[in-house]
């Protein structure tokens, strides 16, 4: 599994480029704000509080990167839908992965074009 | 991972079942294949990847109690068993996955509202797939002075929390998330709907007011259990205090913990200090691990050596961060109360960290403070989990471990010993520390926990070993008195076994109940050793 997810983040990195192009309409990106804001901002928001260890998926991932990409996912440029999609329905470490009772399918694309609106 | 049907239920019968729960819920509601059953697995669980692994053959999520209703007699119809879920979220304990592979997951998160919360009498009634964020939400955004109270992760459940004997961060009678509950609805295995308490009576003014009705009380009967689905649940809440007081008291030995302890339980019992009680060691921490690890080199260290590592590092031994909630002059007088008492009782009794705030906090306050003494949700606890300075190897979970413990330094000590035996005679890495503080978040008991058992997602063999320490401290921690109060599924029968006293009657009279409740087993079979007759495993 983990394996899966980390090669998905090598082609997602590799096609960080093309991710524009599947430019999602605005109110899309506005649902899955709302969506991101309530499900994963609990864990993956920009807070500095305490270094953003109150925010533990914020933690990990500024743990992981050192700076080289910003801890909270909704700052970064790097993120297309597919990978995030992976990681809702998979989940990562100590991150469980989402049943559809929680975040539907439709709620889950909202999410992904919103983080990879930023996609470069 | 592949579709495990229940045992003695053939995949003609489990088809015509889930087609008749399609009729009932739409066929977008019930979940079948490989992919989503296996968001329906425990992600924390240390049985991942082995072959007795708790899995669901599907799932089916209603959106209101008739329909649950209409599930309950399907699954009576096809004995096919089910096991009710609330947000899911009860990891390390379990997840979303059922306690008898082959069940059904009856996942209640769509059944989320907030049915009523009254501000004057200071109750909320909600449904099972709420949580804590969105009662935390409903109370802020309608202006309410209440707080509830809540465990970490604020994504879970206050049934599923609460049925679960979850606990949390506030005053003494909120925490006891059970004990906070009050009057629920219930659907029966046989399918009817039943209110307890004074919900029984038509009419009822005090549902969520007066727990006990009439006659025996039975709202016991459906925590930790499998006697009934319950589809709605009152919970008492805490009038938002006029402010907040904490204040830090250090003693210098380690044997100063023993009546630090005393004098803090009558702080609490006299409803004094009613906010959690915080216990920490100046003498743990990474800083300190070599030395600790010394220490306890040949054998656990005796209390007169403890002392004397005490003395010899010259901080305090133990410190207890004690919390205060009310109007600013009270909570003053009743600080100012403590620390005389415990001044005079405990030499070099110090007193540091002073703080009052009023309440509620201001968004830059809760920056800096630990929301759940404020009933604040958050998710800050996974933290500990997550990959970070110092933690090289970020696991996939863990399973908890919480003894219950008589409130007194002598028992603490005795747990902190257990576990270093535990872990000297099992030969695992020895994480052990005669400095760890006990738990408070039940105001009757102590909670001692032992350093988290890791799961991994990918390493069967780990896992593996991780079962066999487990369970090797629920064994050793009931021998001693001090059973967990609650376990992940796969230590479920280990720990009932362990109340035997008179020959297991308590197992047998719930066992008796459940024939009589559930004729058709069909309700979460095995759920904290309690199995219906057809499974019923035979002892010896």
């Amino acid at each position: 599994m983990k394996k899966t997810i980390a090669a998905v983040g090598i082609v997602a990195g590799l096609c960080g480029t093309v991710g524009g192009v599947f430019a999602a309409e605005p109110g899309q990106i506005a649902r899955g704000q709302e969506k991101y804001e309530y499900w994963c901002a609990t864990c993956h928001a920009g807070d500095p509080r305490e270094g953003g260890r109150y925010l533990p998926g914020t933690a990990s991932l500024n743990a992981k990167y050192k700076g080289d990409r910003p801890g909270a996912l909704a700052d970064r440029t790097d993120l297309l839908a597919p990978y995030v999609k992976l990681v809702i329905r998979r989940g990562m470490e100590a991150m469980p992965f989402f049943r559809k009772t929680e975040i539907s399918d439709t709620e889950m694309e909202d999410i992904a074009a919103y983080l990879a609106r930023n996609a470069k | 991972m592949p579709i495990k049907l229940p045992p003695g239920i053939s995949a003609s019968t489990h088809a015509s079942a889930v087609k008749e729960l399609q009729r009932v819920v739409g066929s977008d509601w019930v979940f079948t294949s490989e992919e989503d059953l296996d968001t329906y697995r425990d992600a924390y669980s240390i049985r991942w990847g082995h072959e007795d692994e708790y899995l669901a053959s599907a799932a089916v999520a209603p959106k209101s109690v008739e329909e649950v209703q209409a599930i309950v007699r399907i699954a009576n119809k096809y004995k096919i068993p089910l096991y009710p879920i609330s947000t899911g979220k009860n990891l390390t304990y379990g997840g979303s996955a059922p306690t008898y592979s082959g069940s059904i997951v009856l996942d209640l998160k769509r059944m989320n509202r907030v049915l009523e919360v009254d501000e004057k009498r200071a109750f909320a009634l909600v449904e099972p797939g709420c949580s804590y964020f969105d009662l935390y939400r409903y109370v802020k955004d309608k202006g309410l002075k209440l707080w509830i109270d809540c465990p970490d992760p604020g994504w879970g459940s206050p049934i599923g929390n609460a049925l679960e004997h979850g606990v949390g961060y506030t005053a003494s009678q909120f925490r006891d998330h059970w004990g906070a509950h009050c009057g629920m609805e219930v659907v029966t295995p046989t399918g009817e709907i039943m209110r307890t308490g004074m919900g029984a009576l038509p009419g009822a003014k005090t549902w969520q007011e007066y727990k006990y009705g009439v006659g025996p009380h039975v709202d016991g009967l459906f925590a930790q259990s499998n006697f009934g689905i319950v589809t709605k649940m009152g919970f008492w809440l805490m009038p938002q205090p006029e402010a907040w007081l904490t204040g830090t008291v250090n003693v210098p030995k380690y044997s100063d913990f023993i009546p630090l302890v005393d004098h803090c339980n009558y702080l609490e019992d006299a409803m004094i200090a009613t906010g959690q009680a915080i216990y920490s060691s100046g003498l743990g921490g990474p800083q300190n691990g070599a030395e600790v690890q010394a220490l306890m080199a040949n054998r656990y260290p005796t209390l007169a050596e403890l002392d004397a590592y005490a003395e010899k590092k010259g901080v305090p031994a133990w410190r207890v961060k004690l919390q205060f909630y009310g109007p600013p002059e009270v909570i003053q007088a009743r600080w100012e109360y403590a620390q005389e008492r415990i001044a005079k009782a405990i030499p070099g009794a110090t007193f540091t960290n002073f703080e009052t705030l009023p309440m509620p906090l201001t968004e830059a306050q809760e920056k800096t403070h630990h929301l759940v003494n404020f009933g604040i949700p958050n998710m800050a606890i996974f933290a500990g989990m997550a990959r970070e300075p110092g933690v090289a190897d970020p696991k996939d979970g863990h399973t908890d471990f919480f003894a219950v413990c008589p409130r007194t330094g002598e028992a603490v000590f005795k747990a902190l010993k257990l576990v270093y035996d535990t872990q000297k005679e099992l030969g695992v890495p020895l994480t052990a520390s005669p400095f760890r503080g006990p738990v408070t978040w039940h105001h009757k008991c102590f909670f001692m926990g032992a350093p988290p058992v890791d799961s991994q997602r990918n390493d069967p063999a780990f896992n593996r070993r991780m079962r066999t320490l487990y369970d090797a401290y629920v064994k050793k921690f009931s021998d001693a008195g001090f059973p967990p109060y609650r376990t992940n599924p796969g230590a479920q029968d280990l720990l009932a076994a362990q109340f035997s006293f008179n020959d297991n009657v308590l197992l047998r009279f719930q066992e008796a109940l459940k024939d009589g409740i559930d004729p058709n087993g069909i309700l979460s079979p095995g759920r904290y050793g309690v199995w219906p007759k057809r499974l019923r495993p035979k002892r010896a």
